[in-house]
Parts: structure tokens; sequence; C-alpha cells
């Protein structure tokens, strides 16, 4: 007689912290390497999480959502630290050309920054995804709002520019 | 730490470690156990909850249960806050959309069958003619509209069943004379139908009105309260009026009712029940 089923509500905040915090944790420990960053942003994306829950419409898309918060905030996080890195360069130029400590494989690495730097959103986007979260391409399709296809196709077109600028 | 971080949010050090994991030899996913050891994960959650709980009280939005019931009257969204119910909605009527909306903006939802249960047995003993477990039910007038809804929906929570008041009347008791149609509007849009009793008021005529829920379901209510409402969709004859402040019930036609205050006046079903609410009969007109 009672029913809860086809409820139009959002799932439990809580519990959706509960089942995917740990998972997140560890994404944005991968995607920024440092301990405080990773912190920051996994608090700041729980708090938009919180602030959007309403507009989710049922439990199935949480995941990539999620994801697609904390993919973005780390975009725009390097985005607002590369603009800052940059007035500071033009301020002092000394500090534009600190590259010269950095060795032969290193430069290899920063190559292929640059290269990941340059690739279209989605298509970055996708490969940090796929490369960096661990997730399914049906899950990188929800988060991106396009097909599982089109999600193996960026990620596979962002590979192939990759490849292309390690190699060349 | 800024110069750390690169392109693409992936810092300097994540690309050593892309470039153990051959991130560009084929197109699998990351391995998920990369990185950080489980040990350390578990620590920055610890320490990123306290941080979080004081981040989020600012602006975390209140908890309600809700579910739905196929009850008597119809299928019903029911919601259940710390403070009391907070909303009932007939689910077949324009009133259930703005119902989820709000509760979905401005409330964390959780899925909680024992509150719809609850107000299905309590609609059950309200149809059965007993009103006792809804007039205990606390409630949460938080979805009210505005202060004019909430002085008039206030106001209902003292007529009882077995009595109603007219649209006119009320509006007039909480002090708006003109405010006829925005009483109608006001009952229109009732968060709390059934527990704050809308269906007990109607029009200055005798005749029933109308209702949120459709004039069926108000039918209904005001007949399980003991109004013998015919087809006619009117009160019965033997509907007989009260005075609030003098405790005297007369019948409909008798010259004190055409000369005391609308405000003051509610209409019961018949004398049994103005006794029963401690009224006496006026010794003008005898009713009953």
């Amino acid at each position: 007689m009672e029913s809860g089923g086809s409820f139009p509500f959002p799932p439990p905040f809580d519990e959706a912290v509960r089942r995917h915090e740990r998972e997140l944790m560890r994404y944005l420990m991968r995607a920024t390497r440092d301990r405080e960053d990773a912190l920051d942003v996994f608090q700041e994306m729980w708090l938009r999480a919180y602030r959007a829950w309403p507009t989710l419409a049922s439990a199935e898309g949480v995941r990539p959502w999620l994801y697609r918060i904390a993919t973005n905030l780390c975009l725009n996080r390097s985005r607002d630290r590369m603009r800052r890195a940059r007035v500071i360069a033009e301020d002092a130029p000394e500090f534009a050309t600190d590259n010269s400590g950095v060795n032969g494989s290193n430069e290899g690495v920063i190559h292929l920054r640059a290269a990941i730097a340059a690739l279209p959103r989605k298509q970055r986007e996708a490969f940090v995804m796929r490369k960096f979260g661990g997730l399914e391409y049906e899950e990188i399709a929800e988060a991106l709002a396009c097909s599982p296809e089109s999600a193996r196709a960026g990620v596979y077109q962002a590979l192939k520019k990759l490849r292309a600028a390690a190699g060349g | 730490m800024r110069h750390r971080t690169v392109a693409g949010g992936i810092p300097r050090r994540a690309f050593a470690a892309a470039d153990e994991f051959s991130i560009l030899a084929d197109d699998l996913p990351a391995t998920r156990d990369a990185g950080a050891a489980d040990a350390e994960i578990d620590a920055m959650v610890d320490s990123a909850h306290r941080r979080m709980a004081r981040a989020l009280r600012r602006f975390r939005r209140p908890a309600v249960r809700a579910g739905i019931t196929d009850s008597p009257l119809g299928r019903l969204l029911v919601a259940e806050g710390p403070r009391g119910l907070l909303a009932v909605a007939y689910l077949d009527t324009p009133g259930a959309a703005p119902a989820f909306d709000a509760l979905r903006a401005g409330y964390d939802v959780t899925v909680d069958l024992a509150v719809a249960v609850r107000v299905r047995k309590e609609i059950d003993r309200l149809l059965a003619g007993d009103s006792a477990p809804i007039d205990a039910h606390p409630v949460d007038l938080s979805l009210v509209a505005g202060d004019f809804q909430r002085r008039a929906l206030a106001h209902l929570r003292r007529v009882p069943p077995g009595a109603v008041v007219t649209y006119q009347g009320l509006a007039e008791a909480i002090g708006a004379p003109s405010g006829q149609r925005a009483i109608g509007n006001s009952m229109a849009s009732n968060p709390l139908p059934v527990y704050v009793p809308c269906h007990r008021v109607i029009r200055s005529d005798g005749a029933i009105g109308n209702y949120g829920g459709g004039v069926e379901r108000k039918l209904s209510l005001l007949r399980a309260e003991g109004f013998a409402i015919g087809s006619d969709q009117r009160l019965p004859p033997q509907a007989v009026w009260g005075h609030r402040r003098s405790h005297i019930f007369c019948r409909p036609g008798c010259a004190a009712v055409r000369r005391a205050t609308r405000p003051r006046w509610m209409i019961f079903a018949d004398a049994e029940h103005a006794c029963g609410a401690g009224m006496r009969p006026c010794k003008l007109c005898g009713p009953g």
C-alpha cells in the first residue's frame, strides 16, 4: 500500500558521501598528487554537490556526476594557477625559465602535460576521467552527457594526439 | 606547491606515475588501487569529515522523511520533519507538483514508509469517525506561503470535526473582511490538507464549495465528520449555528444568528455535535 520506489527525490546525500568518498579522495589524490590540494578540492566538490543536490533526479547518475564536479574543480584550479603563474612570470622573468634543473626524462613529461592541456575540453575530460579516475566509458558518457561511443572516441582521439606529441 | 600543478589539473609528479602505468599504451582505465595507500586515504577522509561538517552546517537543509500511500482518500504524498507533519498532497491533483518541488528544493528527503503508513491509519480512523489521532498529530507550517495563509490555517485548527466555518466568516475572523477570495486561494494551496482541515470551510449560502483535492473528497470528509450532506451538496437542514463566545447554538433562521457578527459563528452538523462541543440550545428558536 505504501511505496517509495518511483520517488522523484534525489538519493540521501550522506549515503552518497559514505559510498563514494573514498574512491573520490583516491581520484583527487591521483589527480592533484598533493594531500592539501586533494583535501581542498574534496571539500569544495562535496559542498558544490550538496548545493546542487536538489537538481539530481535519481541515484543512477550520481557517481559520474560527482567525478565530473571533481574533474572540473581540478581543471579550474590548474587554470587559476597557470594564470597566476603567468602573471608572476611576466613580473619576474627569472621564474619563467625555472626549468633549468629539469632533467631529460622530465622534459618529456612536461611536453605531455602541455599536450594534454592543448586537447579539446571534451577529449581532455574524457581522458582524465578514464586515466586518472578509472571510470568506465558508460560513466564518462553520463558525466559528459554524450554516448559511450563518443566517450570512447574522445579518449581514443586524446591518446592518438598525445602519442603523436610524445613521439614527436 | 604552485609550480607542481600543471595543465589539465595533473601535476608533474602524476606524469612520472603516469609513465609507470604506461598511460599511453592502451585505453584501459587506470588501475583503481594506484596512488595513495588505503590507510592514507582513510586518514584523509577522516580529517575531511570534520572540516566538511563545519562547512556544511551553514547551509544544511532540514531533514524530512517522506512516503507515498494509497489512502482511502486516494494516493497521497506525505512528508514529516522533526517538528511535525510538513506536507500532504493528493497525487492526482495539480497541488502535487508544487509540494514535490518545495520538498526537493528546501529539504533533505529520505524515503520512510512508516510515516506514510501512520498517515494512512490516521485517515482510516478519521473516515470511521475518529479524528483524535489527526488532531493530535503535530504539524509544521513551514511550507505555508505567507502570513495571511498562516493565520487562516492556524485559525482552522480550532474548528473541530462536525463543524465548519464559512469563507467569509474565516476572512473576518483573521481580520480581513474583504479577503474571502484570498481565503479560497489559501485553502486551495494548503500544504497539509486533512491535517489542517481546509475541508471545513464552506460557502456562506450553505453550498459546500470547492476543494483542492476535488469536491468528492470534501464530501467524503464532511460526511465522515457527521454532516448528512445529500446529492445537492448543501448543508443539511438539521445543521445549527453555534456562537463561539456565548456557547449557544441556534437554527439557521434564528434572529440571534442574524444579529451576531459572523466571525464568531461555527456551523455544526446537528444539535448533537453542537452539544458535544459544549454548546447549549438557544431559548428563542429551540433547535434540536
